[in-house]
């Protein structure tokens, strides 16, 4: 009798323990945050002129290496010339680098939180900027010109 | 007597080339916001990017969209990575939607005088690698050298090949979508 009661305690308490395991794993991934780009690690540091033309040499090999499939890609380091800085719809700053010879750049949009590390005065200087890809340069045969890589979530990294 | 003429024909030349009014032609932009929004009774859905790239040309009426698709996020992280995986829109696949269309009633359009113009579009959607047809309604408002353009149209899941049978896919994402289109061009 003794036996028996200690059993079913025992099954309640492993139970109850694998109820709140589940219930743990529910509330985390229904409340999982966004990864932070600005606190994870950098997969490739390089200068703006070079991913462009990775991109415009060979579109398909480019995303398979620089893009995720669930669309946590790649965290660069990009180095590049400001020749251009405007603001989104969504009045965040857009950092344009491109060199003069290329036909596109990487264009690199801030945050709420970073907006405030870019001013006019940058413009024309070499700058080192951190965020995640979205999207790779090409030619696009409709619009009837290049389109830019495409960086969000970014900071001016310290150089 | 030489200098006096010179100066007049120059004077005649640029007070031609002044009085005619500079033709818009195409207009690009990066301002633009794309809304994704899908209702059903499990749960409401919304992803906001603003990240594409729209071109109007207000000659021909040409408008095409370029749309990044991993620029897309939710406010759930989940529903952002499944949103991308290879079992919902593969945007490492297809990391591009675009849109391709013309406006068929340009003439009823003056993109020289303020007021707000009912534009109808059609064109195709490419979007996960499938190209559809597609008619919408875009009001374009012209307030001086800026035009703000804004369209919604619904799109049935199963026509961009993204069709789910079971599991939480199934009941939490409507077949039909509704998408909101906002862009400013600046003439």
């Amino acid at each position: 009798m003794m036996a028996k009661v200690k059993l079913i305690k025992r099954i309640g308490l492993v139970s109850l323990i694998l109820m709140a395991i589940g219930g743990g794993i529910i509330y985390y991934l229904f409340h999982m945050p966004h990864r932070n780009v600005q606190e994870a690690k950098v997969d490739y540091s390089l200068k703006a002129s070079d991913i462009v033309q990775e991109y415009l040499s060979n579109q398909q090999e480019a995303n398979q290496k620089y893009l995720d499939s669930e669309g946590d890609s790649k965290i660069l380091q990009v180095t590049g010339l400001v020749s251009d800085i405007s603001e989104d719809f969504n009045s965040n700053i857009v950092v344009l680098l491109r060199s003069p010879r290329d036909s596109a750049g990487v264009s690199c949009t801030f945050s709420p939180e970073t907006n405030k590390h870019i001013n006019s005065g940058q413009l024309g200087k070499v700058i080192t900027v951190k965020g995640v890809i979205r999207s790779g340069a090409s030619f696009d045969p409709d619009l009837s010109m290049y389109e830019n890589v495409i960086m969000e979530k970014c900071d001016v990294q310290n150089n | 007597m030489k200098k006096i003429s010179v100066l007049a024909i120059l004077t005649v030349v640029t007070v031609t080339l002044f009085s005619f009014k500079p033709l818009i032609g195409k207009l690009t932009t990066t301002k633009t916001h794309i809304k994704f929004f899908s209702s059903t009774p499990a749960e409401d859905i919304e992803a906001h990017n603003y990240k594409s790239i729209g071109t109007l040309d207000t000659q021909n009426g040409e408008v095409v969209f370029s749309v990044p698709m991993q620029s897309f996020e939710f406010e759930k992280a989940l529903m952002q990575k499944h949103f991308n995986s290879d079992k919902f829109l593969d945007t490492k696949t297809f990391p591009k939607a675009k849109f391709v269309g013309s406006i068929t009633n340009l003439s009823e359009i003056n993109f020289e005088k303020n007021g707000t113009y009912q534009a109808h579009v059609k064109g195709e959607l490419t979007l996960h690698g499938k190209t559809n047809p597609l008619q919408e309604k875009i009001s374009i408002q012209v307030i001086e050298s800026l035009l703000k353009t804004t369209g919604k149209f619904t799109i049935k899941l199963a026509d961009y090949g993204i069709a789910f049978e079971k599991g939480k896919p199934s009941t939490n994402i409507s077949k039909t979508v509704d998408i909101t289109i906002d862009a400013e061009f600046q003439k």
